[in-house]
This record gives C-alpha cells, structure tokens and sequence, in this order.
C-alpha cells in the first residue's frame, strides 16, 4: 500500500498534512464505480496551488458526475519529493492516495510561466514519459492543461497531448464523455486525439507542423489530421447561471489565500493594454448580487470559513458594487465573518465605497497607477488621472490610512527616464499631500511602498509586438528610481530582472522552446518561481545547448505581419485590434472602456452581437 | 455564557493536524456546526478554544481537552452530535460537560506506544536496565534554554511486554502547566543507552490525569 510507505516517512518532513489528505470537503468516491478518473495538477506546491479558484470550480463539477472522480495533485516541496525519489513513492493524488500514472486524465493547470519546470518535474515523480511521442498507443493517460498560460501553448507543445483553451465548466466535461466512449470501444491515444481536436476549444498540437525562414521567424504552419486551421477559446455565455461549487476543501495547514472565494465577475472592460487577463477572458459578465450573496452564505455554511473574498479582475467595476457590498455586509457582519476586497480601482472609487471597506478592514490600501506620468499611462491605456490618484490618497488619509502601496511597470514600451524619476516625484506629490491635510492620522508619519514589476510583453494584448527592455536597461531604471526616491518615506521593492526575462521569453516563446525548458529541468530547475530555487545560469546554459537565442523571444520587436505561435489560437479578440491597439498607444492616445464606448474588439461578434444589455 | 469541556480523539490522518492548525480548524468545525459560539469581546473579538495539553504532531490521542464557550444553552448531546456531524475524518467528540476541575488541576498523562526492533529480547534487556537505574537524566529544551532533568522519579511504568517484532509499554509522565514531560524524553534516553536500533511507532496519548489519579474531566 502506497499509504503505509507515505505515512513512514511523514513525520520527516514540513507540514505533513499536506500529503495525505483526509480534508474536510475532500471527494472520496468507490474506484470500482468509477468510468474516468482525472488527476487535477497544480504544478507548485499544496500550499499555493489549494488557494486557485480554478481548481475548486473544476474539482467540484467534475465530481458531481457520479461515475467521474477527480483527484488534487501538487508539486512535493523539495523535503518530500527526496523522500519520493528515495523510497519509490510515485506522485500520487490526495483523495484515493493512487498513483496519478494510472488515471485517465492528467489534467495541469497553467497559471504562470515559471511553472514549466514543475510540470515536467511531476510527470517525472509520476512515471509518465515526459514527452508526449513517447507515452503508448494505449489511450490511458492522457495529459492535457489549461489556464491562461494555454493562449500560447507552444513552448509546452511537446510535453502535452492536448491543450484546453478558455473556460473549462463546459468543455472539460465534453472532453470527458468523449473520452469515456471512446474508452468503452477501446479507442487508441490517436484515434481519441483525433475526434478531440473537433470539439471547440480543445488544441492538440501534434496535428500542427511549423516551418521556420532562415531569420527564426515562422515561415507556416502545416496542419494535418484535418485538424481545425483555427482553435477558438471557450466561454460560459450565461456566467450568473455557470456552475459554482457549494463547498471547497478545507486544509488544515494555512494556505495562501485560506479563505472563501466568490467569483463576482469574469473578463475585464477595462483594456490596460499590457494586461493579458484584460483580453483573454472577454467580456466582461457579471453575476447578480443576489447569486453572489447565495454563494457566500452557502460557502461559508459548509466550510466554516470566517473569510471571505470577492474574485474578479475589477472588482469596483461591477454595476452592482454598492448594492452588492451592502448586502454581503448585512450577513458577514452578522456572522462575524471578514470580507476582503482585492482588485479595487483607484478611478471609481467613492467615498461611500471607502466607508464600507472601512468596517471591513484597517490595513493599507494598495493601488495600481502603473505608471507615473499621465503619458505614460495614456500609452498603457491605464485611464487614471493624476488628480484621481491624489483624490483617492486624500480620501485614505482622512479615513485614518497612513500608508499607501504604490504598483508601478518598469520597462513600459516609449517609456524614459524621465518617467521612471516620475515614479519618485508620484511618491513624493503623495507625502506633501499627507503633511499637508490638517485632518490627517496624527501621531504617525506617512508610508509609501512602492512595488515596481518589469513589464513582460505577453500574447494576446497590444503590447504582444513590443520587445522587453533588456536586463541592461532594466538594471539602470532599477538604479535610478532607488537614486531618485525620498528613502525615509518611500520603501522601494523591484523584482529581479533575470525572472522577468524568462517570463518574456516563455509568454512568447515557439515550439522550439520546449527542449530548453527540458534541458532546464534536467540541469535541476524547478520552482523558478521560488526567488530561492531559480537558477538562471542554468537556463541560460539550456538556451545555450540548446542553440536557442532567448533574445530572440523576449527583445526583438514583432512585426504587425509575422505569422505568431499562438496566431492559429483564436481568443475572440482580433489581430486587426491589437495592431490598432499598438499603433493608438504609441501615438499615446487613450481607449475608452467597454461600457463607455465599444471599441471594436472583435468579441462581440463572437457572442451574437452585443456585450452589454 | 455556558463553559464547556470536550474530551474528543485524535487519530489516523489527523494526527499530522498540528497543534497551531488545531486551534484553525476547530474554529471552522464549530462555524460549520452552527453551534451559539460565543466570541471575546475584545477589541478583535474571537472564539474562546482552550486545549488543556498539547500534542506532538504525529501522536494520536483518546482523550484531548478542549474548552469552549457557547450563547446559548444546548442539550450537551447535542452539542456533541452536532460536532461530531461536521468533525474531520479521524477526530472525534466523546463527551461533552460542563467545565469543573481548573486545567492547573492536570498532573500527568498516559501514553502508549510501540518500540518496534530486530530483536525486541534485546531491547527489552535494554529498557529493564534503563528503568531500573536510579536516576534517567535527560536534556530537555525549555523556554529559558537547555535544562538536565531527571525523568524516573516522575514516570510510572503501567506495562512493558513483547509483541512479535515490537516492545508495547504504556507510562504516565507528568504533565499540566508545571511540568510537562514528553515521550519522546524517554525515546531519547533508550537510544542513548542502548545498542539495539529501533523505531518509536502507535504513540497515543490515552489519559489525562490529576491528583490521585483520577481521570481529569
């Protein structure tokens, strides 16, 4: 039994309660009755991958199909995983403590770049050969992913038999009952892969074949099996009637986000230019106040959870913001329950509002201007103005905030010096402000962090044409800012260039990247999220084996015309719009968003028309 | 306000909860039982859990304490039904009473467990001889730093036998806010002084005592 060699050796290791399951809300099922069984992976560890929404929707729905079982699978943190690989302890699932290699469905879920490596890593502690050439002809397993990182596929092509583009409430079942026919009728893996690849949003990249000009540039890409030229992505139109889940699994050991998550809306009006979440998820639904406060109240009921967050791109954004917070309010309180309100914008964002969150919560307030100078946040499409920005400030200040969080880009495209020293000047604009209101919190000086990320060009937005500021530049910019801030008020805190580099390259990476992101792993790579645990001198040893110029991918600009990795992926949002996008932002021209005025995006035609009543 | 004693079991899986997650996770097996929680009335109000004794992580138990408050009176089988509904796998409510005796009241506990080994005859020499000596000094790390206490005069020894590969012993060790002596104290001193290598397993606590050794409750 593969339950006694685990329990042998957990008392040797952090947070044992991590491996071996037994959580309340956990779905026990009896295997014998059991046609398809799917093992959900989060490639990282229990303690991040248990707080993703995703995972609780998709792990519920799937389980509500009586003869369907699906199973939570994490990445062992490295105390563990030795202890596996000493002790031949295969990966396994939480809920049946099986092997996941004997599942159905090896099902990863793709949520940030820097989790590449993990994927392979856990196909490798599974048993599952890490390419998909080499696994049988045997229809079992099947490994596919989603999750946003799925818009562009490509740099993971080699590892998977299929991928899953957009939301998966409907399609993830699709794929099942074909699979559980098929499986009845003791299809082969080509035979299965070859009838998946007509059910919308499923991408199985085995039937496409690029072709490269001489420049490194894709010259075509060949499709074979009569498989679809274009994959479109798939959305839940009615999203106030789309499945939710009445329970979660409740750990034992604090998790990242240990909290109840009630998903308020989907998609984003907004058009931040650099923002893929912006893009991929259009358009923008919304649930109704009263199904959000149903979901709460049940969520909360069966889980015991004394927290709750509302999940959504822009919270403040929905339209019934105020009516809904009131509501929710009536019942935590009541229940003594917390309610937090990540995803708050700095341009609608009320007084009134403000004393509602105020009885919620006395930490600091976090806002996201971007970028300092209001050109630069025109060229972003960050429509917020520097009076906006104070206004809010002012509004905190005399509701008795004493610190701001400050997030900022750095490396944004025509972006200067001259806008990096802005970013200082914003900070220091805010402090005067403070001193300078007779109301403010006495007895306390103010407080700005300012958090500063390297912009990562990605797929599917506007700035997907822009090349990266290279680690010279980024370097400089990270100096000058430290250089240009009043160090005694401002707290500075940037991420490591070489991180975001790779990001760059792997959001925009082609096919041709998957034997780099093996070598890497081969050379050790794992946890490259994990500040701890990158090695970049490793990945830039696997780019160099590997003749493969990561340059190439994260600093050259693309032109309108280049054919793209993802460019046969269809996210309803058009290239003609992004180049419009690209062209609008350097000539530092604003979009106004969905609700003011459409902008022409391409995804309303997807949808019969209109994206708003 | 009413002030109640649980007596609840530990076991299986949920002998790895540890004892900082407890406190977590009872809170939420008490919301989601629905139970009148009564909640401090301090500036950050929250739920008033006291367990008596800690237990190491991986040690299972039949007998941990935990006092709570509630609202509302409600029928004590009720309390522990409903509890007992909505409980993790592996815990278990046994009783529910009103709270008397003070937790100060608590002396010592009993634990059993299993010392598994090659040759279990040698080992049992070994523990005959260990118990036998007139004083067993230990370190044992404390709060103020590293302490020398001597562990025989305070352990009783209730039974010592062989089981195929494995020593079984129970043994009371004191216990309560003065002073607290774990098992794994005399794991210790064994491995010290003795050749034979073994491997402690089925730790449980299994009483929690105070004067005269009567069952604490």
């Amino acid at each position: 039994m593969l339950r006694e060699k685990i329990e042998k050796h957990l008392l040797e290791i952090q947070k044992p309660s991590r491996y071996i399951g037994g959580e309340v809300g956990s779905v026990i099922k009896d295997k014998s009755k059991v046609d398809v069984r799917f093992a959900f992976c989060f490639p990282d560890t229990y303690d991040i991958g248990m707080s993703h929404l995703g995972m609780k929707i998709l792990y519920s729905l799937t389980n509500e199909r009586e003869n369907y079982w699906c199973e939570r699978c994490f990445a062992p943190s490295e105390d563990f995983e030795n202890i596996m690989r000493q002790n031949d302890i295969p990966l396994y699932a939480l809920e049946s403590l099986d092997p996941i290699k004997d599942f159905d469905f090896i099902g990863f879920t793709m949520q940030y770049e820097l989790s590449y490596t993990n994927v392979l890593n856990m196909l490798d502690l599974a048993g599952i050969p890490i390419f998909a050439r080499d696994r049988t002809e045997k229809l079992t397993q099947i490994v596919v992913a989603g999750g946003p990182c799925v818009c562009n596929p490509e740099p993971l092509a080699d590892f998977f038999d299929l991928f899953i583009l957009g939301e998966g409430e409907e399609v993830n079942l699709e794929l099942m009952d074909l699979y559980h026919e098929m499986k009845k009728q003791g299809a082969s893996r080509k035979e299965f892969l070859r009838k998946a690849c007509h059910i919308e949003g499923i991408y199985v990249p085995e039937f496409y074949k690029f072709h490269y000009k001489d420049d490194g540039t894709i010259e075509r890409l060949e499709v074979t099996y009569n498989a679809p030229e274009t994959v479109k992505k798939r959305i839940i139109k009615d999203f106030d009637k789309v499945y939710y889940p009445e329970n979660f699994v409740v750990p034992f050991t604090e998790i990242v986000h240990d909290r109840v998550s009630v998903e308020v809306l989907r998609g984003c009006l907004r058009g931040c230019r650099f923002c893929q979440a912006g893009f991929i998820y259009r358009p923008l639904r919304e649930k109704h106040t009263d199904t959000i406060v149903e979901q709460t109240k049940c969520l909360c009921e069966n889980t015991g959870y004394d927290e709750v967050s509302l999940a959504s791109l822009s919270t403040s954004d929905h339209s019934e913001i105020d009516p809904m917070l009131t509501k929710l309010l009536t019942y935590t309180a009541g229940e003594k329950i917390n309610l937090s309100l990540p995803s708050l914008r700095v341009d609608n964002f009320s007084e009134e509002l403000l004393e509602k969150i105020k009885r919620i919560r006395k930490s600091g307030l976090t806002f996201a201007p971007e970028a300092s100078t209001q050109r630069l946040r025109d060229v972003i499409n960050k429509n917020v103005s520097e009076d906006e920005i104070m206004n809010t400030c002012r509004i905190a200040f005399e509701g008795g905030y004493s610190s701001v969080k400050l997030y900022f880009m750095m490396g944004l495209p025509t972006e200067t010096d001259e806008d990096i020293k802005g970013i200082a000047e914003l900070a220091q604009r805010i402090i005067d402000l403070f001193y300078t209101m007779e109301n403010r919190p006495k007895g306390r000086g103010v407080q700005i962090s300012v958090s500063c990320a390297t912009f990562v060009p990605k797929p599917f937005t506007p700035f997907q044409f822009e090349p990266q500021d290279t680690r010279k530049m980024i370097e400089h910019k990270q100096k000058l800012l430290l250089d240009s801030v009043n160090k005694k008020r401002v707290k500075v805190s940037y991420h490591d260039a070489d991180v975001s580099i790779l990001e760059a390259v792997l959001a925009k990476g082609d096919r041709r990247l998957c034997d780099v992101v093996y070598t890497a792993w081969k050379k050790g790579c794992k946890f490259d999220s994990w500040g701890e645990h990158y090695r970049f001198d490793k990945w830039l040893e696997a780019f160099e084996e590997c003749g493969v110029d990561p340059s190439f991918y994260a600093n050259r600009r693309i032109e309108y015309d280049e054919i793209l990795p993802w460019g046969h992926l269809d996210y309803y949002v058009s290239h003609e719009f992004f180049v419009r996008e690209n062209k609008t932002a350097h000539e530092a021209v604003t979009t106004p968003h969905c609700r003011l005025k459409c902008s022409g995006c391409g995804v309303n035609k997807e949808i019969g028309g209109r994206c708003f009543d | 306000m009413i002030r109640l004693r649980a007596v609840f079991s530990k076991k299986d899986r949920a002998k790895y909860i540890s004892h900082l997650d407890l406190n977590r996770c009872m809170l939420r097996t008490f919301r989601r039982s629905g139970l009148p929680i009564w909640y401090t009335e301090g500036f950050h109000s929250h739920p008033y859990f006291s367990f008596a004794l800690a237990l190491s992580l991986g040690y299972e138990s039949d007998c941990e304490i935990l006092d709570f408050n509630l609202n509302e009176d409600v029928p004590l089988n009720e309390v522990r039904d409903r509890l007992n509904a909505v409980m993790p796998e592996g815990m278990k409510i046994i009783s529910v009473a009103e709270r008397k005796l003070k937790v100060t009241a608590i002396t010592n506990a009993e634990y059993s467990f299993s010392l598994i080994s090659d040759n279990p005859e040698s080992l049992m020499n070994d523990i005959k001889s260990l118990i036998n000596r007139e004083k067993i000094l230990i370190e044992k790390k404390t709060k103020k730093g590293i302490k020398t206490v001597d562990i025989k005069s305070d352990m009783e020894i209730i039974s010592c036998e062989i089981n195929g590969k494995s020593v079984d012993m129970v043994m009371r060790l004191p216990a309560g806010t003065q002073t607290n002596y774990n098992p794994s104290l005399f794991f210790e001193a064994l491995k010290k002084s003795c050749d034979m290598p073994f491997e402690t397993a089925k730790i449980r606590r299994t009483g929690i005592f105070c004067e005269n050794n009567e069952i604490f409750s």
